[in-house]
């Protein structure tokens, strides 16, 4: 690197936001724990079947934490239950969004924590309002823009973008779409309640919505 | 061809979210149009997940134990108030729908430029013309820290300058050349108050820019522009 950058600049403003936040709980053992490795399942549930108890097992677990490092990074309790509050609603309405393969739990769920305090700390420090954070880190997974649909009809493109979708969330697509059954009809038939099959349908439909917007764009 | 990218320290403060918005901004640019250093920032975000999450790794990275000291304190008993928070949020059905890849254009001199997704809603001044370049400021309200895009019409310079405090300059369009070589789009420019340099372009340029403080002009007559640094800078 022919260039060096006088590292002090960049550090002092860093420093400023990391200050070192006060203790408020009397220091005691730390509990070894590891991620448990269902964290990513439980994800998967609450994207798929907007699953209450795989959510509050995910709460349970990242919960305590964010609150925590909330709390110490913008050095205020309040904050950090604000915080938590924020990520975990972000967590649960953007579940879809995460991609297993792509990477860990753990690493989605930090990056919407960063998201999060990103935010709220630019908002004390400036007078501005509006949230960066998901134009500087995309969260969302990438659409890809090189595939513009040829066809006006899209059939083979959508059926593709369809097959992407997870095997549930096909499955409700393809029995009301292609088959025309009713929901009544298809929840019946998987044993499922109604409830379950309009929010697989409505992920669905999100997603495949999302992909042909941009695409469209 | 990218040839500059943003240090390792610059990668990781990306990752932590402890950048100023307008140096994340610049990150995040090069990131878009840079594989590797994507790999190297999702790599370096896996490890702080691990690291933020995961009370068994203690063992802290070189550039992240002043943050995250958090192994001494236990976990907290599952609050109360947790359980009317999950109530809450799981009452509410909603799903985000993602927002939209939508792009901004801008126009500088009758050329168009399609700006990158970071920028999507950051506000921008109008454009200020002085001879061939062209700039508009960006609303970041960071203090001594301004960004700005820098336009540079076809065969124009910016006289031989040096810098009080640091400079970013990130190459989005066209391309231009001082005494250290040619850069392309996507190149990633950290410089400092040591260094002196009189950038030209051929074709023109779009650039991004940080610095924190205004530019010095170094060379004879054109310390006659020293006044008019900071409008550029």
């Amino acid at each position: 690197m022919r260039y060096v950058m006088k590292q002090s600049t960049v550090e002092s403003t860093r420093n400023k936001t990391i200050a070192p936040a006060t203790k408020t709980r009397p220091m005691t053992t730390t509990a070894k724990e590891s991620a448990p490795p269902e964290l990513s399942q439980y994800l998967m549930a609450v994207a798929a079947d907007r699953d209450k108890q795989a959510f509050a097992k995910l709460f349970a677990w990242f919960g305590p934490k964010i609150k925590r490092i909330a709390a110490q990074k913008l050095n205020n309790d309040a904050a950090g239950f604000d915080i938590t509050q924020e990520t975990m609603t972000r967590v649960w309405r953007k579940a879809h969004l995460f991609v297993p393969e792509k990477g860990a739990a753990t690493t989605w769920v930090y990056t919407v924590m960063r998201n999060v305090i990103f935010d709220a700390m630019r908002k004390n420090k400036t007078q501005q309002a509006e949230s960066l954070s998901d134009d500087i880190w995309p969260i969302e997974e990438q659409i890809s823009e090189e595939s513009p649909f040829q066809d006006h009809l899209m059939t083979k493109q959508l059926g593709e973008l369809v097959k992407k979708l997870p095997p549930n969330q096909q499955e409700a697509l393809t029995a009301v779409y292609y088959k025309q059954l009713t929901h009544e009809e298809l929840a019946k038939q998987l044993n499922i309640p109604v409830g379950t099959v309009k929010s697989r349908i409505r992920l669905a439909v999100t997603k495949l919505k999302q992909q042909l917007g941009a695409n469209n764009d | 061809m990218i040839k500059h990218h943003p240090s390792s320290k610059l990668l990781a403060g990306y990752a932590t979210g402890e950048l100023p918005a307008s140096i994340a901004i610049g990150v995040a640019i090069h990131c878009k149009m840079c594989d590797q250093c994507q790999a190297n920032v999702d790599a370096l975000t896996a490890q702080l997940a691990d690291q933020v999450f995961d009370a068994e790794l203690t063992e802290p990275m070189a550039y992240e134990n002043e943050q995250f000291d958090l192994a001494s304190e236990a976990e907290a008993p599952m609050d109360m108030d947790f359980g009317n928070m999950i109530a809450a949020i799981t009452a509410d059905d909603e799903i985000s729908e993602q927002s939209m890849v939508r792009s901004t254009s801008i126009t500088v001199k009758g050329k168009n430029f399609e700006l990158p997704a970071p920028l999507n809603n950051v506000r921008m001044s109008n454009w200020l013309n002085i001879g061939k370049l062209s700039r508009s400021s960006l609303n970041l309200d960071e203090g001594a820290i301004h960004s700005h895009l820098l336009h540079i019409d076809a065969d124009g310079e910016v006289p031989t300058h040096t810098h009080k405090g640091f400079e970013i300059t990130l190459l989005l369009d066209g391309s231009f050349e001082d005494d250290m070589g040619t850069y392309h789009p996507g190149d990633f420019i950290e410089l400092n108050g040591e260094h002196n340099h009189q950038p030209k372009t051929k074709e023109g340029c779009l650039c991004y820019t940080v610095a924190d403080d205004a530019l010095q002009f170094t060379e004879g007559f054109h310390k006659l522009f020293n006044p008019i640094g900071s409008l550029l800078y």
